[in-house]
């Protein structure tokens, strides 16, 4: 379920109109749309927050791994619909807040899904995050898919040595991962030594304000999406209002 | 992308084989197949006269012994002898057995010093050793090396060859899987090499060593004795400089 | 200003001890460079290479504290007394495992992560990236992400993105160990071109000195934190107790030392095999 999880949320490179756009837009689609989420008290509003999600989605042909996504965050969805239920609040009730619940989740995945980490450094930069944990963010970005093929060697290496992964109960299992957990770990560690090392005979600190070979503009287009988003946004709204009493 | 073409392979029980190619010639995936990391897309891989498809990795493992090339991706334990109970104790050996299958283990390859240490602070060529001889605790029939010599310097080497040397001799059948030829040269293996996914010659190591267009078509350096062999027309190439240092200085 | 003009390192009695061990790795060190050389500096695990080469961009002292005395002068900067940023201006500096030393998505924007990091202006950056790209042979992996590439690939990515930092000093930590044979002598010919093309001072630490001596012009050898024996790289080759310093002579130079013992070797040693053949015609006719 985890691979489906950071499969899903793994941005892969699209040529779409939504691909294309300034990730600061992207970000507020997903915001505007996050806001619509957050605001649907009923099952019509949500079918309009679930629509205004698709269309972006669809654009951004991403149905698909959205979708995956969407199964993975499901048993969450259907712990809060029992919760919601034993604490008394009918079924209608409970039904809107669980979708309430994966509408939000597609909204925020939505940005992930349609940025690289390349734009999310971008983002983060403008908002002025300090640059040590913009940095930080990067690098382990980076090295998620090191270390995946860290894992894998690790778990070819302990089966060889007669590691059984997948027998007994939980507590042998959850032992079991030691033999795995401690070479990821301490691997890592090492790494990173070596990162720092590597990032010291880079000039790393050299300047308080490092430069930046690529800068975020904003084009035409994304005047346009923003335009796009705004009025939707604002027509959504409203017909939350009217809406308001079915 | 097809990691392995095609490729078909007998070893007998005691034979030492030498697998060579460069990286990306599909050495390593040819080698998972042999413990039953992976399993064939088609064909059929057997050991012992048994598929490996119809038997789980543990049980594989229990009779080929694999090496891997990354020491520091195995060694966990407080203590080397702990690391040498951990594949024992797996394989359901009972505490008494291993703890002297251990002490055994730790004589025969001469690393009795190495027992109370902390495996992570061990230099590399002693992790490698220390890692053979984890495999070799519980005595498989077959051992297999990924690479054994990558990034180990030249003590180390000649002590890695002379464990595998102690190997054959105690009838061990042996795979070492290397692009090093030269630390191949004095084993006299037979040597399959590999390109591309495929085995594209398997012969003797005089022959194959002394296939000069081969070795450079597989991204692979002749051993330098074979080629000063060659150029003198001696044949078969030396295995020693000091056999080639003797029989020219009587030309 | 400090040193010889045509000097690029020097290292004068520089002994080091690390804070929390017993014994000093390093231990009266002497060793000079001159500009424009090719140097490399092998020894057995354990002799203190490494540490060696710390000393050198300043990790040591800065990074890792300990009794540090001597001096190390590179390019004029004395590193204990020069902050690390400063010294990487001067010194391209290769580690080991090209991995950890790619930091960003893609290959360009690695490349440039050094001049970010200076402060230098835009267009000089892209301008550089451009260069480095270009004296690589990488122009394609440009926007590839580096997870994607092969280790020789990888290692390019990172020689780029030092070299794109302007050095005059390059040093590489071992850059053959995890690579093929094909991919090795590749690295060993781009380091031989970029000191050429470029002047580049190189100092490269290497095993296989089998691949690495013909084109060094001195050749450096530690053993137990010192320096046992520097000087062109036949004449180290050929010393007597090279195996009791852990390294092993390239065969075709430890096959004309014994005949030499043997007393039928009486012209030079080379380091080539067809040279060698060449000259044993010659000799022996």
């Amino acid at each position: 379920m985890a691979h489906l999880l950071a499969d899903g949320l793994r941005f892969r490179h699209q040529d779409t109109m939504i691909h294309r756009l300034d990730p600061r837009i992207k970000l507020l689609i997903s915001i505007a749309l996050f806001s619509v989420a957050l605001l649907s008290s009923n099952l019509s509003q949500l079918a309009v927050a679930f629509g205004a999600i698709i269309v972006p989605a669809a654009l951004a042909r991403s149905l698909r791994r959205l979708g995956k996504v969407m199964s993975v965050s499901l048993t969450f969805a259907v712990f809060i619909f029992i919760i919601n239920l034993v604490f008394g609040y009918g079924f209608l009730k409970s039904a809107t807040l669980t979708l309430r619940f994966m509408a939000i989740v597609a909204s925020t995945s939505l940005f992930f899904v349609t940025t690289s980490p390349d734009e999310l450094e971008y983002v983060m930069r403008w908002f002025r995050l300090p640059r040590d944990f913009v940095f930080a963010f990067v690098t382990a970005v980076r090295f998620v898919p090191v270390l995946m093929l860290d894992l894998t060697q690790i778990i070819d290496a302990q089966k060889s040595r007669g590691l059984e992964l997948d027998r007994g109960g939980p507590v042998k299992r959850l032992r079991n991962l030691i033999p795995v957990l401690i070479p990821l770990i301490v691997n890592a560690l090492v790494r990173s030594g070596e990162l720092a090392e590597a990032m010291e005979s880079r000039g790393y600190g050299a300047v308080k304000k490092p430069t930046s070979l690529y800068t975020l503009r904003l084009a035409s287009r994304d005047y346009a999406a923003l335009s796009m988003t705004v009025a939707a946004w604002a027509s959504i709204l409203l017909s939350f209002g009217v809406l308001a009493q079915t | 992308m097809v990691a392995l073409d095609d490729v078909s392979l007998e070893v007998d029980k005691g034979e030492v084989l030498a697998i060579v190619g460069g990286n990306g010639a599909g050495k390593t995936t040819l080698l998972k197949h042999l413990n039953g990391l992976l399993k064939p897309t088609s064909g059929s891989v057997k050991v012992f006269g048994k598929e490996t498809k119809e038997q789980s990795v543990a049980e594989l493992s229990r009779k080929i012994g694999l090496v891997f090339q990354n020491s520091d991706h195995q060694l966990f334990s407080e203590t080397a002898e702990s690391e040498v109970l951990f594949g024992l104790k797996n394989f359901g050996f009972s505490e008494a057995d291993a703890v002297r299958r251990a002490g055994e283990v730790f004589s025969y390859f001469g690393l009795d010093s190495l027992r109370q240490r902390a495996p992570l602070t061990l230099s590399g060529g002693e992790k490698k050793r220390l890692c053979i001889a984890a495999v070799m605790a519980w005595n498989p029939e077959v051992l297999v090396l990924d690479e054994p010599t990558v990034g180990q310097d030249y003590l180390s080497k000649g002590r890695i060859l002379d464990t595998i040397r102690q190997l054959v001799a105690a009838e061990k059948t042996v795979l070492v899987v290397s692009h090093d030829l030269e630390f191949l040269w004095p084993l006299d293996a037979r040597t399959v090499v590999m390109m591309g996914g495929k085995v594209v010659a398997d012969g003797d190591s005089q022959t194959v060593f002394s296939d000069s267009p081969l070795l450079e078509g597989a991204g692979l350096k002749q051993p330098q004795l074979v080629t000063i062999s060659k150029l003198f027309g001696r044949s078969p190439s030396f295995r020693d400089v000091s056999d080639a240092a003797n029989w020219l200085s009587r030309r | 200003m400090v040193g010889a003009a045509d000097e690029i390192l020097r290292f004068e009695d520089l002994s080091f001890k690390y804070m929390g061990l017993d014994l000093p790795t390093l231990q009266n060190v002497n060793l000079s460079m001159r500009k424009g050389e090719i140097a490399v500096l092998a020894g057995a695990s354990g002799s203190g290479k490494t540490t060696l080469l710390r000393c050198i961009n300043g990790l040591i002292p800065h990074i890792y504290p300990g009794e540090y005395s001597g001096r190390v002068v590179v390019d004029g900067l004395v590193a204990q007394d020069t902050p690390t940023y400063e010294l990487a201006k001067k010194i391209g500096f290769l580690f080991q495992n090209p991995e950890n030393q790619i930091f960003m998505f893609t290959v360009e924007r690695d490349i440039a992560f050094g001049l970010e990091n200076l402060g230098v202006e835009r267009s000089e950056i892209a301008r550089r990236v451009d260069e480095s790209l270009k004296l690589l042979s990488i122009e394609d992996l440009r926007n590839r992400s580096p997870s994607e590439l092969s280790d020789g690939q990888k290692q390019r990515v990172a020689i780029a993105g030092a070299l794109a930092m302007g050095p005059e000093l390059l040093v590489l930590d071992e850059p053959t160990s995890l690579l093929d044979p094909r991919a090795a002598t590749d690295v060993v010919a781009l380091v031989k071109e970029l000191n050429a093309e470029l002047g580049l001072s190189v100092l490269l630490v290497e095993h296989r000195l089998e691949l690495v001596a013909p084109i060094a012009d001195q050749l450096i050898i530690m053993s137990g934190g010192r320096i046992w024996k520097s000087g062109p790289p036949v004449e180290v080759l050929a010393s007597e107790g090279i195996h009791e310093v852990g390294l092993s002579a390239p065969t075709v130079v430890e096959l004309q030392r014994q005949l030499r013992a043997l007393g039928r070797w009486p012209g030079k040693i080379d380091l080539s095999v067809d040279a060698f053949y060449s000259e044993a015609k010659e000799t022996w006719r």
